[in-house]
């Protein structure tokens, strides 16, 4: 008996190391599930913000294993909650790539804060990060930087004085809206007219002609990528030449590609950041790290969701394993990513620059033309 | 912007539409069901377009016969797979297998090329602006001179309309009922198909379209009389003249400047649901359609 419980002591003593592997391994593990719309309206994006996370995830630092699953939030905020409480069900979510449509993100609010878990997303809504969640990060300059950069290039660079507004009539739309409307206030300056646009708008030449009417000397834009397009072409097919200071559905490789380089002429639209436009190596070698993953070229979203995401690995190099840790690197870290440092301003607004680019004519790459960083 | 080019902006959205309408009355009118798939085959038209103008660098006038052969191969088989199967369970079924369908189409599409929105050549070469227009008018309007060519003076189409008064005196007869339900999924998917070409040139084409032309398609029907032919066509034309016409009154009239919101692009969308709801009230049947008929 003796000798049988020696030998039983001496197997579990052997045993203990092989088993703490594994535990070792398992506590070196982040769970990071990827929750994006990649059908829908916003599959575009959500493919971009998708394949930016995918990208960061594939190369984590020495000694974490990463455990991540892409879960589609379609469009609907009932579908981003139960993606979200199917992945947090799954076993302990260190942090999760959040989608970036705002109605979704406003619902994921209570469910993030309840379960304690770190949302990384690059939804622009100015609402999210406005509720006093400390579980919200969002690495994508919200509408209070995009849109400031967006008037400030239209009254410094074009000197309008009498802008339309043309918008979506989704959260998106109707955020950047309000946000144009009070940096435009802040000028002195009336927009001489305003027309919200649903999606699913085909003809838009009315409201082109409408803004033309009222004496309009630039056409501020904040539309998806889709309904830029049609407009571009609107206007280029009324040969009226009016300035036009895009939101980011412009900048969208899958928007340029619609058009003509000559339907780009002269127009210009504020992003996060260009990496088609290869302004430093790093961003360069993404771009091409990106071509050969997706077969496809970044966008903003793309990249800012890649920042986010290796803002988390960076601070899982550091130590940070569970989501409290990654919660507390986030509200604290500096980090600089391709498209710009990242810091929180004490909401979980991480993004506090801005670029203008605009489009010579000849290519639908554009040229980075102008940096906006929001002063605190 | 004069009426004139109102005008013709409002016919070539409108007879793109009718095309999308004609194609799902067609069917209604054939089986007393709804075909929930014909705005997926609109975009899968749209998306065909895409495809063989990237193998043959044609022109979109001379690719319409292939994407409209090809969409009748694929009516064939939603008759096939979601109809005839279906055909004497209650009509629920045909609209979940439809429906079923559309998300096939849907899903297939963003596989095969991806969510971002694609353009189709237009229909004469280098055509953009008022001459593609002209086309799609002339294109459209030329379709439905065919169709109804097709069903007034031919013996196909007269088996065609027997079928869809009564399938079984129909087939009482001697038609041969399920060949001329299969006939008619061929057409109304062809002319979906033509649908698809003609609009995702000047409006491109996603995957996720499809709900949006099967919406229009119900209420142009709904509008135009539940079943008729020439209802659907002016149903069509009605929803264009919402969405064209409607926000551009203020620059035709200038006495309605004061009330110029009322002529956004939002409340054109709410003035065609009041017309909508106006016209359920008042006259139920639609404005071409028989009191007695039953509505899906």
């Amino acid at each position: 008996m003796h000798t049988a419980l020696r030998a039983a002591l001496l197997a579990t003593l052997a045993a203990a190391p092989l088993a703490a592997v594994p535990c070792l391994a398992r506590a070196a593990e982040l769970d990071i599930p990827v929750l994006v719309p990649i059908t829908g309206f916003l599959a575009v994006e959500g493919a971009s913000q998708r394949n930016g996370a995918v990208l960061a995830l594939r190369k984590p630092p020495a000694g974490i294993t990463i455990k991540s699953s892409v879960i589609d939030t379609g469009t609907s905020p009932e579908v981003a909650v139960n993606a979200l409480e199917r992945a947090l069900s799954d076993g302990a979510v260190a942090a999760a790539v959040a989608p970036m449509l705002g109605t979704q993100m406003l619902a994921l609010l209570p469910v993030a804060e309840e379960n304690k878990v770190p949302l990384i997303t690059i939804s622009g809504t100015a609402a999210i990060t406005q509720k006093h969640n400390p579980y919200i990060f969002r690495f994508f300059p919200g509408d209070d930087v995009a849109k400031a950069a967006q008037v400030r290039y239209a009254i410094d660079h074009f000197k309008i004085a009498h802008p339309a507004i043309l918008y979506q009539t989704t959260a998106y739309g109707q955020s950047g809206h309000a946000e144009i409307l009070a940096r435009l206030k802040e000028a002195a300056i009336t927009p001489v007219y305003e027309d919200g646009l649903d999606v699913a708008v085909k003809d838009l030449a009315p409201s082109l002609a409408k803004a033309r009417a009222a004496g309009a000397d630039s056409l501020l834009l904040q539309l998806h990528g889709g309904p830029t397009a049609l407009l571009m072409k609107a206007v280029a097919a009324s040969g009226w030449k009016v300035a036009i200071i895009a939101g980011s559905g412009l900048t969208q490789p899958a928007t340029t590609a619609l058009l003509e380089p000559g339907e780009l002429a002269g127009a210009c639209a504020e992003t996060s950041a260009s990496p088609e436009s290869r302004e430093t190596p790093a961003m360069a070698a993404f771009v091409d790290a990106y071509r050969a993953a997706f077969d496809a070229t970044p966008d903003g979203f793309a990249l800012a969701q890649y920042d986010a995401t290796n803002m988390v690995l960076a601070a899982a190099a550091q130590g940070a394993r569970t989501a409290a840790d990654i919660t507390k690197a986030l509200a604290t870290m500096q980090y600089d990513g391709l498209a710009m440092r990242y810091r929180s301003d004490g909401t979980g607004n991480m993004a506090h620059s801005a670029v203008i680019v605009c489009y010579d004519g000849a290519s639908r790459v554009p040229r980075v033309a102008w940096h906006f960083d929001k002063t605190p | 912007m004069d009426l004139g080019q109102i005008v013709f902006n409002l016919l070539a959205l409108g007879a793109a539409y009718a095309l999308v309408a004609l194609g799902f009355v067609l069917i209604l009118n054939a089986t007393g069901a709804v075909n929930f798939a014909q705005g997926d085959l609109v975009m899968a038209g749209g998306f065909a377009a895409v495809s063989f103008a990237s193998m043959l660098d044609w022109p979109g006038v001379l690719l319409l016969p292939l994407v409209m052969a090809g969409l009748a191969l694929v009516g064939v088989a939603v008759a096939l797979v979601a109809y005839l199967p279906l055909r004497r369970r209650p009509p629920e079924s045909v609209f979940i297998s439809t429906i079923a369908v559309g998300i096939i189409a849907q899903n297939a599409a963003t596989l095969g090329f991806g969510a971002q929105a694609r353009a189709a050549p237009p229909l004469l070469p280098g055509g953009d602006g008022p001459g593609q227009k002209l086309a799609i008018i002339l294109v459209a309007a030329a379709l439905i001179g065919a169709l109804y060519v097709m069903f007034m003076h031919t013996q196909t189409g007269r088996r065609l309309r027997a079928t869809a008064q009564d399938r079984d005196i129909a087939a009482a007869i001697g038609i041969r009922v399920d060949a001329m339900v299969i006939a008619t999924f061929a057409v109304a998917a062809s002319l979906a198909g033509a649908a698809g070409l003609l609009l995702a040139n000047l409006f491109f084409v996603t995957p996720v379209d499809g709900a949006n032309y099967i919406l229009k398609a119900y209420i142009a029907v709904t509008i135009g009389g539940w079943g008729s032919i020439a209802g659907a066509v002016t149903g069509a034309l009605l929803i264009a003249l919402f969405e064209v016409l409607w926000p551009a009154l203020p620059l035709l009239l200038p006495g309605l400047d004061a009330i110029s919101g009322a002529f956004s692009q939002t409340m054109s969308t709410i003035a065609l649901d009041i017309v909508i709801l106006l016209l359920l009230m008042l006259r139920p049947q639609g404005l071409f359609g028989q009191a007695a008929r039953s509505r899906a």
